[in-house]
């Protein structure tokens, strides 16, 4: 059969194959990193003007594409044989790549190379593990805090002290839907628990709510309700379950009965919107946003503008999505040495110091968080939300081998949900029986 | 009575009978040779480029192939699954009804932009270039632009309509008006680019027809349904069976726009291909649709040019 699929690969990737001929003879070796957050960019290539330093035999060209773009060019790469030598993976990708043989097994490198895993933290670092082998080595982490803007809250007469402790409830919405009430303002100035508040007019929503996935909105409200979106981890999907439904519900309800978010036509993804481009704009107060956009805020609002809280509790307590993303290599890379030296060097501490001093993501070295926190306490932000968020109750990404067609029917459903057009019972059980099947 | 697109010169006959002496033959055989040696590279492009993928992709809709392992063979059954499977169906309509808003507004909006720019009106080539311009610049660009312009708060289309107290749709977030929409972008982009073949059509009926028909005392009416209509009939049968393939095709507009939501509601057929083979890693069911998309697209243009065919007999006589 392997056969066939070079067959297949090559029937596909002629024309690729055509289109890429060339090399290098001066001794160079030119390795590909793929990535997708442009807003990393420069941090990316502070660490690789240092990498290059010590090596400069080894070149490295970045590409980057967006998200929506990146898995399905990846995944057309390793199907040409074609991929980049090193790029970043995502935990929900990693376990169909690592069950498949497209990632190169790191264990042996790693133990050769004396590198002191232990700078980790341990769940980090063994979510990069399959069935015994090391895949990859972090290259940050990430959680959900509330991003907001202090002069909105100021506008609305809302002391920021009582921003930590904001909790919401399915029925009357809590205190936290009460916030985002008064920070829903209309063209004449009326927020929205004002009797002569014009929904029709408003110029400021009280949060404003983004995610393809639902990382950065209802996965939170999910966790914060009791809800577990797998019934173990590997297992069936669950979102069907009441605790489930009633967080979905509630992030509808944000929209469509209390109307304190930014319509959905607006910001549903993958082309609508983004959160942090809403509060930016002016047009949110408030959005439940990942650490790794905190730069968009810094480079989209005047400084002392804005700051960092903790994210709301819900009926089950407070909690929120905890991520990390990784760099892997790819098993068929001509170049499978320089590659992890690469890789290496980008879990080191010098490197993600480099990107931790530019406020650019939590880096996977536990030591160095403290230097990314001091990087934007000089910008006047507090980020402690995304660390107090990230040692309380938590929950991950799905684990599947199949985790597409998940994601694509979760987008699709839970889009009509927001936009009012679908009950959130049912798309619930008709995104778990297309994920289950 | 003559037939048109049917009739060889007579030359052509002659040369399949030929006969043929020695010397003539090694002559021939090197002229030939050199007129393989000068299509080799078009050749392997051609084969590269369209042959292998084609085949590629006929054998793979009978695979099961995730894109990351080995294809597993699996014979039907990825034909047998699209009886089963409403979304792939629903593409299937989703593509009839975006044929169907695209090519009969496109085609008569085209001819009647080509009949007016084929008069003698002034600044003629002017409108002319400026009616192209859409077709000559980035679908995915003007994708982009189209977006804003149809968003629902900010866009410039809901904004212009509040000046007359009118409250826009969400207009592509809205499961009724997303196809509309999206069909309306490719009829601006497209329609300019078909007049050009309505123009070359309408340029190349002789001018004496027309003057016969003043002489008889012909009205403009007649004049277009008794001469231009089925004068254009060779522009028309082009004309329809390039943009009805292209429709069929249609991609990087909903890309841009939809991404195919919402709901579904504009994903056609060609979207699903790539939904299935990329984001749901499924290359071999992806191909199998494909190939039905194949099938669909070779049974209509078919027709097309059988009916056209049965009509295309003029008698001059």
């Amino acid at each position: 059969m392997t056969r066939l699929r070079a067959a297949a690969a090559l029937a596909l990737a002629a024309p690729l194959a055509l289109a890429a001929c060339g090399g290098e003879d001066d001794g160079t070796v030119t390795l590909r990193y793929a990535f997708w957050d442009d807003p990393q960019r420069p941090a990316l290539e502070a660490m690789i003007d240092a990498f290059g330093e010590d090596h400069p035999d080894i070149r490295i060209e970045l590409e980057q594409t967006p998200w929506d773009e990146y898995w399905p060019g990846l995944d057309s790469q390793f199907a040409g044989e074609a991929a980049p030598d090193v790029f970043w993976n995502h935990v929900s990708r990693f376990p169909a790549y690592a069950s498949s043989g497209v990632l190169l097994p790191l264990t042996d490198r790693i133990e050769e190379s004396g590198l002191g895993t232990a700078a980790y933290p341990e769940d980090l670092y063994a979510s990069w593990q399959f069935e015994g082998d090391q895949y990859g080595l972090p290259k940050d982490w990430d959680s959900i805090a509330m991003v907001y803007r202090i002069d909105a809250l100021e506008a609305a007469g809302i002391d920021p002290s009582e921003i930590d402790d904001l909790e919401w409830n399915p029925v009357d919405g809590g205190t936290y839907v009460e916030f985002l009430q008064k920070l829903t303002v209309d063209a004449n100035g009326e927020n929205a628990l004002s009797p002569d508040f014009d929904p029709e007019n408003v110029v400021q929503y009280g949060a404003a709510m983004a995610s393809s996935t639902g990382q950065t909105d209802w996965w939170n409200y999910a966790v914060q309700n009791g809800c577990e979106l797998q019934n173990e981890p590997w297992g069936d999907y669950a979102v069907d379950a009441p605790e489930c439904v009633e967080a979905i519900q509630f992030t509808a309800d944000l929209y469509n009965r209390w109307g304190v978010a930014v319509p959905a036509e607006v910001t549903n993804q993958p082309n609508g919107s983004l959160a942090s481009e809403q509060v930016t704009a002016g047009a949110a107060a408030t959005a439940l946003d990942g650490s790794w956009t905190l730069g968009v805020y810094r480079d989209g609002l005047e400084p002392g503008t804005w700051a960092v809280a903790d994210n709301p509790s819900g009926p089950a307590g407070s909690g929120t999505v905890i991520n990390g993303l990784s760099n892997a290599v790819y098993a068929g890379t001509e170049h499978p040495d320089e590659a992890w030296e690469f890789v290496e060097f980008l879990g080191s501490e010098q490197a993600q110091a480099i990107a931790a001093d530019l406020g650019s993501v939590w880096p996977g070295v536990s030591s160095l968080n403290g230097r990314f926190a001091d990087y934007w306490a000089g910008q006047g932000v507090d980020v402690s939300g995304f660390q107090t968020a990230a040692e309380g109750t938590t929950t991950e990404y799905p684990l599947s081998l199949d985790d597409a067609a998940f994601s694509t029917a979760a987008l699709d459903e839970f889009n009509q949900v927001w936009l009012g057009d679908k009950d959130a019972q049912a798309a619930a059980d008709a995104v778990v029986a297309i994920a289950n099947e | 009575m003559a037939r048109l697109g049917t009739r060889y010169p007579s030359s052509t006959v002659n040369a399949l009978n030929p006969v043929v002496d020695p010397a003539r033959r090694t002559r021939r055989d090197r002229s030939t040779a050199t007129a393989y040696a000068l299509l080799a590279p078009s050749l392997v492009g051609f084969a590269v480029f369209l042959v292998l993928p084609i085949a590629a992709v006929f054998a793979l809709s009978l695979f099961e192939w995730n894109l990351l392992t080995d294809p597993e063979f699996v014979g039907l059954r990825n034909y047998r699954d699209l009886a089963e499977d409403e979304r792939a169906l629903k593409s299937i309509g989703n593509t009839f009804y975006y044929v169907l808003l695209n090519i009969p507004i496109q085609t008569v909006l085209a001819l009647l932009l080509a009949l007016v720019l084929n008069s003698k009106i002034k600044g003629r080539n002017v409108f002319r270039v400026i009616y192209v311009l859409p077709w000559m610049a980035m679908p995915v660009a003007l994708g982009v632009i189209w977006r804003w312009v149809f968003d629902p708060v900010n866009g410039g289309l809901n904004r212009f309509l509040d000046l007359f107290g009118v409250d826009g749709a969400s207009w592509l977030n809205d499961t009724a008006w997303a196809m509309p929409v999206v069909a309306s972008v490719n009829v601006w982009q497209y329609t300019g680019y078909t007049m050009l073949f309505f123009l070359a059509g309408l340029q190349a009926i002789p001018a004496e027809l027309y003057e016969a028909a003043d002489v008889d005392g012909a009205s403009r009416t007649h004049r277009f349904f008794a001469i231009t209509l089925p004068l254009l009939r060779p522009a028309m049968l082009f004309v329809l069976v390039t943009s009805v393939i292209g429709s069929f095709q249609v991609f990087d507009t909903i890309h841009v726009m939809t991404a195919g939501g919402p709901a579904g509601s504009t994903a056609t057929l060609n979207y699903q291909i790539y939904l299935e083979s990329f984001t749901q890693r499924s290359a071999g069911y992806g191909s199998m649709l494909a190939v039905v998309l194949f099938a669909v697209i070779a049974a209509i243009t078919l027709l097309q040019v059988l009916l056209f065919r049965k009509r295309t007999v003029y008698d001059f006589s």
